[in-house]
């Protein structure tokens, strides 16, 4: 028998997901399954499968009809454009959310609306055998709204990144804000992936904290086992890591100046700057400028085997994000008994207390961390062995446990 | 009724594959991709297909019909290394036209590089195994100089002279010209007055970028019209067509009709009388009769064309900008001569070819984000995507020399 059944509003999952938020759905659907029944909503066919839960296509008609074909991807790509997702609102064409933001509103605005009142539609039926609903990010928050105004059932809104976030701390679009905003304040809960993401929204969007709980994401255990070591490429040099989407908020200009102060005391060091974005050329170009052309190197986005192989061969891995809810691949570079220096503004570093955590804009700490990292192996292992202690309680059974708690303070809140 | 200098350049780059960071300082990998089914493989029995060989064979019947017919070749190492590996039948080719007695070819950089922008030795080294190649190969000993894209400078010239050339080739450029001709030999602003050749760029032009350019007033081009804009010239003076060879066949499609152009135009230009063909070397070094004194070059009477920055005979501004303008090109040819000493004290002989190779210009002439009429032409002999592909590309062979370095 379960305990709880929940009705959870989703807007991507793997394998179509374009950043961070399907990974997490993943995740935490897999393991909250073994006691509350789900029913996941998408707004497109999934025609993978899951059994841990089931699965509801909630497809507006009219897409059908403008695509001229199924739909099988989210309507637009949510957030980071790393791989390949496609979207229809610009079939040919892979929407990064640089580019998404640039978008009329009236067509985001539209695909949610109408999102939202496909499963309005259904509300009824589905919400007799749930107890509540539980929306992840801001594309999925009006259609539990609407879902909560028509049956009662409390509403959690789970946030996973913020607009703030995205922008770098910056304004960013202020219609998705106002989408977080208006969805947080009609939610009985809100789950924030980290203290730091819970202070935002404290601090900037003016929720209530006692109305949010922290959960933070966990990690599933690599699938491929570890293999750390120099033996991968570039045996003869340190190598220093960034992976991650190539935007402002990600602080990547930061590894590059990062990477000018460094080479200055470890002349052979290499900088590898894994992934893609509308920074790209810019950095190639700074890069250029500042003399580091056999220095730094793009490999452009990476994935699954490469991915694991430049964790494995990092020497340090540096996260300089301006702003960042979680930031899963911190942890990923620590399973892969990798250093990681992350941002103070990570919620990973409230979890992962062993990696070093820095202000993104002190460049000279960072060099210097770096530097330590090299040249001190012993240092560099106490790292990684005091990360790896960590990352044991980074779980999304953890993580799970806490979301049925915030269900019960949702329940018994009404 | 001008003599006519002919001058054809063939050159291939070595392009970058695809090579991924992590296979940086592995064996895994070669950045010029030398398997069978390799892109420069590919691109040069494409060319070879459209334009070596049946431009080589056209001038070769040309060479055997008319006795008089001279014309130059000027053949970079990268190019006849790719020619005896993947189409060793436009080695026999040339060999066949070599025989001919009425081919001149040129001494150049190997690796078809801009060392003689950055190091004299380097520089001199490409020259001397460029020459030995086309002893080998084709044995010739090559007399005059042409540098890469025709880079001048007084202080180039002098390296040129030093090495014992008797002169070389270069772009007749106006701001150095100052309403002066370019059909007449100069002399360089070095100790010994090293005689130079000025590239004629608008009737070089006409034939390598214009003839099929529907929108051109001239065009279509026709044979009479041609030999009208050169008979302006008197006997004394010397038109210089220097071009691309690929210009017959690959940038000007055949059916564009630029074969039968060509071969009515040598046709029709040797039936007038006065009018001759001519190479550099006869122009340096001519037979001198001593009574008539006619057929001497008098360095001495030569008007000096004086260049103290760079010239080219590529793009509007005929200057270097399309190999060293943006941060791109400047970084990359900095480390790659910083690294001159360290990677030549290695003796690792994979280690050094790779380093040269690297050195072509064609690498960094990728990288250039100069845009409107100029980024066209780039863009049309690129084979990456854009010039950031070219840079990341060229990083990672950096990457991968430095770490081999260690």
């Amino acid at each position: 028998m379960k305990n709880n059944s929940v009705f959870m509003i989703g807007w991507e999952y793997p394998p179509h997901n374009s950043g961070g938020l399907g990974v997490a759905c993943q995740g935490l659907t897999q393991a909250l399954a073994s006691d509350t029944t789900i029913q996941f909503a998408l707004p497109y066919h999934y025609e993978s499968t899951v059994d841990h839960m089931s699965m509801m296509s909630c497809v507006d008609p009219r897409w059908e009809k403008k695509l001229g074909t199924k739909v099988l991807y989210p309507p637009f790509a949510s957030y980071s454009s790393e791989g390949i997702i496609r979207s229809f609102l610009s079939v040919s064409d892979s929407l990064s959310s640089e580019k998404l933001r640039m978008l009329p509103n009236s067509e985001l605005e539209q695909r949610v609306q109408e999102y939202s009142q496909v499963i309005a539609s259904r509300s009824n039926k589905i919400m007799q055998n749930s107890d509540l609903v539980h929306a992840h990010d801001w594309m999925s928050f009006p259609a539990a709204r609407k879902v909560k105004e028509k049956t009662g059932k409390p509403f959690i809104a789970h946030v996973h990144s913020t607009e703030y976030d995205r922008a770098g701390l910056n304004q960013g679009n202020q219609y998705i804000s106002s989408v977080e905003y208006e969805g947080m304040m009609a939610a009985d809960r809100v789950i924030a992936v980290s203290y730091y993401t819970k202070s935002l929204l404290v601090n900037t969007y003016g929720i209530d904290a006692h109305k949010i709980d922290v959960v933070h994401n966990g990690a599933l255990q690599p699938e491929v086992a570890p293999d750390p070591g120099r033996h991968h490429f570039a045996q003869k040099r340190p190598v220093i890591v960034f992976m991650g989407r190539l935007t402002l908020h990600k602080g990547v200009q930061y590894f590059i100046q990062l990477a000018k102060q460094v080479v200055v005391r470890v002349p052979n060091a290499l900088f590898v700057v894994a992934g893609s974005g509308d920074m790209y050329h810019e950095l190639l170009l700074t890069s250029a400028e500042q003399a580091l052309s056999a220095s730094v190197v793009f490999s452009g986005f990476v994935r699954s085997t490469q991915r694991d192989k430049l964790l494995d061969r990092a020497d340090v891995f540096v996260m300089p994000s301006i702003s960042e809810p979680f930031g899963l691949v911190a942890v990923e570079a620590a399973q892969r008994h990798t250093p990681v220096i992350i941002s103070k503004n990570a919620g990973v570093s409230e979890v992962m207390k062993g990696a070093i955590a820095l202000d993104f804009w002190d460049v000279d700490k960072m060099a210097e961390s770096i530097q330590k990292l090299i040249e001190d192996p012993e240092y560099s292992q106490k790292v990684v062995q005091n990360q790896f202690t960590d990352i044991q309680q980074i779980t999304w059974d953890n993580a799970a446990t806490k979301v049925k708690q915030s269900y019960i303070k949702a329940l018994l809140g009404r | 009724m001008p003599k006519l200098c002919f001058y054809f350049q063939l050159h291939q780059p070595y392009r970058l594959a695809d090579v991924s960071v992590l296979d940086v300082g592995t064996d895994a990998f070669s950045y010029f991709d030398l398997q069978q089914q390799d892109d420069n493989k590919k691109i040069f029995m494409k060319v070879a297909e459209k334009s070596y060989r049946p431009m080589l064979s056209l001038l070769l019947q040309l060479t055997k019909q008319y006795w008089d017919f001279y014309f130059t070749f000027s053949i970079s190492g990268v190019f006849l290394e790719q020619a005896l590996a993947y189409a060793p039948d436009v080695v026999d080719l040339l060999q066949k036209l070599s025989k001919t007695g009425q081919v001149e070819f040129l001494a150049e950089t190997y690796y078809h590089s801009l060392a003689s922008l950055y190091s004299p030795k380097e520089f001199a080294y490409q020259v001397q195994e460029h020459e030995r190649l086309l002893y080998k190969h084709l044995n010739i000993r090559p007399s005059a100089f042409r540098n890469t894209e025709l880079i001048f400078s007084n202080e180039i010239a002098q390296l040129v002279e030093d090495m014992g050339y008797v002169g070389m080739l270069t772009e007749g450029v106006d701001r150095y010209l100052w309403g002066r001709k370019r059909t007449v030999p100069y002399a360089a602003k070095t100790k010994d007055r090293l005689p130079v050749l000025l590239k004629h760029a608008q009737l070089s032009d006409d034939v390598a970028f214009r003839f099929s350019e529907k929108s051109w007033s001239a065009w279509p081009l026709t044979v009479e019209q041609y030999l009208e804009w050169i008979q302006v010239y008197s006997e004394d003076e010397i038109v210089n067509l220097f071009m691309d060879f690929e210009t017959f066949g690959e940038h000007q499609w055949e059916d564009t009709g630029i074969f039968t152009f060509f071969a009515d135009f040598v046709t029709a230009f040797r039936s007038k009388k006065w009018n001759s063909f001519i190479t550099p070397t006869q122009v340096f070094t001519p037979v001198c009769d001593r009574k008539i004194k006619k057929k001497c070059l008098d360095k001495a009477k030569l008007d000096t064309y004086d260049v103290p920055d760079p010239i080219s005979w590529a793009d509007v501004d005929r200057d270097i900008t399309a190999w060293r303008d943006n941060a791109y090109q400047l970084d990359t040819l900095r480390i790659m001569y910083e690294l001159e000493e360290e990677v030549l004290s290695s003796h690792n002989t994979q280690l050094i070819s790779d380093w040269r190779r690297l050195q072509t210009s064609d690498h960094f002439y990728y990288m250039c984000t100069k845009w409107a009429a100029d980024g066209d032409v780039h863009a049309y002999f690129s084979p990456y995507e854009n010039p950031h592909e070219a840079y990341r590309r060229f990083t990672i062979a950096l990457a991968d020399l430095t770490e081999r370095l260690q």
